[in-house]
This record gives structure tokens, sequence and C-alpha cells, in this order.
């Protein structure tokens, strides 16, 4: 005992300050995050989520360099090239891409979220301080929620101002004056439904792993069948196809269907809020037309009732004692 | 003056009573709750801790009302869960340090805290591994811990003993003892093996069928009508009992030279009886005592059970 490093190991009791038994969801949702910053994986896919903005940054800046050489008089392929691409397509592209790097995110940080603490009895420890059910389950939420949203807004907004200082004069800021609100909806939409998903898995299962498994899975197969659909919809309406040919009442089924996965919900959302059926990345040019953006008060609908759902099923398994009888 | 009074519980699972018009005081100090498995003990603790909603009934601990202010209660309660609890993939420096803030220190003296209760409890450096790797025993410690960090007014300890060795209980045994005897913590102890109660508690609450059966403190329950005294002498003395049986006692031989000396007065005049007794028969005193039951006796007759339900360290089984 004398080599400890604390003399007196003599019971004292605390009489240091304690904060009002209020707001606890803060310190759960604060080790939700310092426990998933520990992990090199979730620094691995926040690295690569922003990756098409990325791209179209390298992209626009060798246009300017480019465009900066042309000869006097020559047709400047800036011009020809800004002609082509629709700026808030761009964060809708972002935004897809980033999705499968999102789901992973929400893997890592949430799958054991509630599953291991599940295992661990830990909610006895929880619930035996000051925080209730309330302050869990939005703490938990939160912890996943915030760094969602921190990975998908941070290259979104490095964009943004990026093109607001560059492309000012190509209709940057004017094209769409309500870009920036429109982003302030989608993106906190977006993490916020993969967190409620993730959150309600874990709380279902016991093993982080599986809960992320089982995520992942539903992920994929739903994803494998909106690439069905692309398929289906690409085949319908390609360049052969006149105005009032075909089957109509079978596109406008597929084009509905085509946002039946987890991504597919996030990408209907994020056309309804920012007002963009899409086009085709990095400008390129498309023999297809695309799928349609569903009514934004149908994808919201969605979007809310979906996450609505997971967070009841958590709340239903959130339990402080087994009850028996 | 005392740290929880309950009137009138009445707790359901479903069609399952688990406490019945339960009303208590639990005094301050060190407090045994005993029952046997099924009696309600867990419920009442869960139920001080707001984890399930009375039917009927009302209640105060530390003055905070049980129905209303859960969180102020929890805030001024540690729990020791029966059952094996952590936060997975923390050392036990991070876990103390984190339940601290969650009863509402700032993290600097959270951690400072953590690390003064964990070598307290026996961790030393042991406190920097993961708590997933640690043994029964250990786990029990970091359980203890988490709930002592805050400095709560009032420890609930659930089966604090479950799963451990005997010199792991023994161990554990001490450090409740040792928290709950002058630092100011009053300590609830729930527990169905009475050799645990007894090493740590002052009193009792004896819970059985969701109803308080009787408390009060240990020495009182164990004392027997009468106040009979135990009497060692150096060898058998047949003239002993004789001498003593002239002056009005009741004598019960109890085998090895003792014997137990009831009458009808005080526990001096049964005392002067025994010598004057002893010196008529010629022979020597080696001891005299206040005779008393065990409590495991005691328990018992309080319960209305017979001795061949009860296993000292298997507790109860009915």
């Amino acid at each position: 005992m004398a080599a400890s490093p604390i003399a007196d190991l003599s019971y004292r009791n605390y009489d240091g300050v304690l904060l009002p038994p209020r707001n606890r969801w803060w310190v759960i949702a604060k080790m939700t995050i310092m426990q998933a910053l520990r992990k090199k994986s979730l620094w691995v896919f926040t690295a690569l989520s922003g990756w098409y903005y990325l791209a179209m940054i390298f992209v626009l800046f060798f246009m300017e360099q480019s465009a900066a050489s042309t000869p006097p008089g020559a047709p400047n392929p800036l011009n020809a090239y800004l002609s082509r691409i629709s700026w808030k397509d761009q964060f809708l592209h972002g935004f897809g891409y980033g999705q499968l790097l999102f789901m992973l995110i929400a893997l890592i940080i949430g799958a054991g979220a509630i599953a291991n603490d599940n295992r661990a009895n830990a909610l006895l420890v929880y619930l035996s301080k000051p925080c209730d059910k309330r302050d869990y389950l939005f703490g938990k939420w939160f912890g996943v929620f915030l760094p969602l949203l921190i990975v998908s807004a941070v290259p979104s907004l490095v964009f943004y101002f990026y093109g607001a200082m560059s492309f000012r004069e190509h209709g940057f800021l004017s094209d769409d004056p309500w870009l920036v609100v429109k982003l302030a909806t989608m993106l906190p939409l977006g993490a916020a439904f993969h967190a409620s998903i993730i959150i309600g898995f874990s709380s279902l299962f016991q093993q982080g792993r599986i809960a992320g498994a089982t995520y992942a899975g539903l992920y994929f197969l739903t994803n494998f069948f909106t690439k069905l659909m692309t398929v289906a919809w690409m085949g319908m309406t390609g360049t052969s196809r006149h105005p009032g040919q075909g089957p109509e009442g079978a596109i406008a089924l597929i084009g509905k269907l085509y946002y039946g996965s987890i991504d597919g919900v996030n990408i209907a959302m994020a056309k309804s809020v920012l007002g963009t059926d899409g086009s085709v990345p990095f400008g390129f040019p498309s023999p297809f037309q695309e799928v349609p953006a569903p009514s934004l008060f149908f994808s919201l609908s969605i979007i809310v009732g979906l996450s609505a759902l997971a967070m009841y099923v958590a709340w239903v398994r959130i339990r402080p004692v087994e009850v028996v009888g | 003056m005392s740290v929880a009074s309950i009137q009138n519980l009445v707790v359901r699972y479903g069609a399952f009573v688990a406490l019945n018009d339960f009303s208590v005081e639990v005094p301050e100090g060190c407090t045994g709750l005993l029952g046997p498995n099924g009696a309600g003990k867990t419920t009442f603790l869960k139920t001080i801790l707001g984890f399930v909603r009375p039917a009927s009934g009302r209640g105060s601990v530390l003055g905070y009302d049980i129905a209303t202010q859960g969180r102020e209660i929890r805030q001024r309660i540690g729990l020791m869960p029966e059952q094996d609890c952590h936060i997975p993939g923390m050392t036990a420096v991070q876990f103390v340090t984190y339940a601290g803030e969650l009863a509402g220190m700032p993290s600097d003296q959270a951690m400072r805290r953590a690390h003064e209760v964990l070598e307290y409890c026996g961790l030393g450096e042991a406190r920097y591994r993961n708590v997933e790797t640690y043994s029964t025993g250990m786990k029990q410690r970091v359980k203890l811990a988490q709930a002592i960090v805050h400095g709560p007014k009032l420890l609930l300890l659930d089966e604090p003993t479950n799963g451990l060795d005997p010199k792991g209980r023994a161990e554990m045994l001490d450090l409740i003892r040792s928290v709950s005897h002058g630092k100011g913590l009053n300590v609830l102890v729930s527990s169905h093996l009475l050799p645990d109660i007894e090493r740590v508690a002052d009193q009792v609450i004896v819970v059985m069928k969701g109803q308080l059966r009787t408390q009060g403190l240990i020495s009182d329950l164990k004392r027997i009508e009468g106040h009979p005294m135990d009497v060692e002498l150096i060898e058998k003395c047949p003239e002993f009992i004789s001498a003593a049986q002239r002056m009005g006692a009741a004598v019960e031989d109890l085998g090895h030279a003792t014997y137990r000396v009831k009458t009808e007065r005080t526990p001096e005049e049964t005392g002067r009886l025994v010598f004057q007794a002893a010196r008529e028969a010629h022979i020597q005193v080696r001891g005299l005592a206040l005779a008393e039951r065990s409590l495991e006796d005691a328990f018992l007759d309080v319960l209305g059970v017979t001795a061949p339900h009860y296993h000292p360290t298997g507790g109860f089984q009915l």
C-alpha cells in the first residue's frame, strides 16, 4: 500500500460540485463520440466520404487553369463545361456517393451503441444515475448523428465556399439563392435517418456486430433492388423512346420503386429538398432521362416516418428492469 | 432519522404482486435487507430508484419524493446491482469517471475521484485494464467503485457477494463494512445470506412475500426472552446444576461444560446467582455471557420457517 501513488487510501466522501441532474444526454453523446473516435476505420471512411466533392474541385480547378491559358478569341472550355453542369446537382451527387460511406460510419459508431450495452447490462449503470430513458436514447442517437452530420457537412460546405468564391459570376449563388438553406435541411435529415435506423437495429441485438451485419445486409439487399430498378428504368427510357411511347404506367412505378432502399430514401429526400431530378455526375452527357424526384411531402414523410419507427423500436427495447409475469 | 420512508407501497408485475402494502422506515447507518429469493428485496430497491412505478403507495428517499423526484434521488444514491454490469470497451478508470460524470461531477473531478475510489476498492494498477478482462471479484469492486464515485448519501448494494469465492467475499464484506461505518455513508445491503448481513450491518429489515416481517437492531433480534445467561465452567459439574436449581433457576446443559441459566430476575441478579451456585459447587467459572440466538435462528423464527429451508451460503429455498 505504501508504494501506491495515492498516499491516502481511506474512503473520503466527495463534497465537490454536482451539476444539476439535467441534460445527461450530452454526457452520453460525448462518450459515444469519444469511443468512436478511437476507431481508425472511422477516420479512413471519413476521409473517403467527400471524394466526389474533392474530385469535382480538382476538375473545376484544372478547367479554370486551362481556361486561363486559352488564347483570346478561342472557345473557353470552362464556359462550355459549366453550361452542362447544375450546381445543386453536384451536392446531390456528393450526398449520393457518400451514402455507402455514411452507412459504414453509422455502423462503426452506432451498431454497438446500444447492443453492447444490452450485452453488458450497462443500462443499469446509466439508469441508476440521474439519467432516464430519454437521456439515454437521445444521447446515443446524438452521438451517432453529430459525427455523421459533420462528416457529410464539412465536404459539402468546403465545396460550397469554393464555388461561392470562384464561380459566383457563373451562377453558383444566383442559380439557387436558397441552396445553403436546402443543404442545411438535407444534410441533417440524411444524418438523422442513418442515426435513427442504426440505433433502432442496435437496440434489437446483444452484439454490435450482429446489429451492424443486419443493417448492412438490409442496406445492400435494398440497394441491389434499386440497381435492378435502375437497369429497368434505363431500358425503358433510352434515347430511342419517344414521348408518350412505351409503358407509361410501368415507368412511373419503376420511378417510385427506384427509391425503395436505404440509399433511395435518402436520395429521394435530397432530390426533393434540393428541387432537382438530378443529372449525370461530373457533367457528362447522358442518353437516359433521370428518375424524377418524388414530392417533397412524400419523401419527407418516408424519411421521418422510418426514423420515428426505428426510434420507437429502440424506445420499447430499452428497459431498466426485466418485467416478469 | 430515516434515510428512506415508504408507506403502503404496492408494486405489480402484471398479475404478480411483488410488494404488497409495504411500509418501512430505513434508518441511518448500515442496514441489511433480508429475505428469501423472490421476497421483493430487489423490487424494493428498484422502486426507490424509480425503475418500476408503484401501483399505489408513496415514499421518500433522503427527503425526495420517489414518484416525482427520481433524478434528485438517483443523484444522491449509489447502486451496486446484483447482475454483472459495466460499459463495454472501457478501462476501469474510464468507466468510473464516466459514472461520475453521469452523476453530475465535472469531468476533471470525476477523473481524480475515479482514481481515488478505484485505489480504495483495491484495484491498484489493474484500473488501467479493460473491465471486460476482469475476474468476477474485480468486476464486483468496479461496480462498488462506480456506485460510490460521486459520494452518494445512500448506497444500495444488491447481493454484493454474488459469485465471489470465500476470500473475495471476505474482502468485499470488509470493504462494505469500511465504507458504511464512520464515513457518513448510509448503506442498504440486500442479501439472502445471513452471515454477510451479520458481518456488515447493524440493523435489518426482513421482507417476505412482498411484505415487511420485522425490522430492528440485529442485537435485539438475537436477544432471547427473559435474559438467560450462558455459563462456561472449567468442567462438567452436576453439583452446579443442583445448586442453581435450588436457588430457583432453570438450567439447560448445552454441552462442553456450558450451561444456560434462566431466571425470572434481572441479568445482574442472574449473574450473582451463577457465582453463588458455583461457590457452593466448588467449581471455577470460565465464562459468563448474556445468551443470544444466532441470527439464523432469529430469522427463521421471524419468517416462521424451519431450518432445513436455509443453507448458510446458499440462502433460502422456499
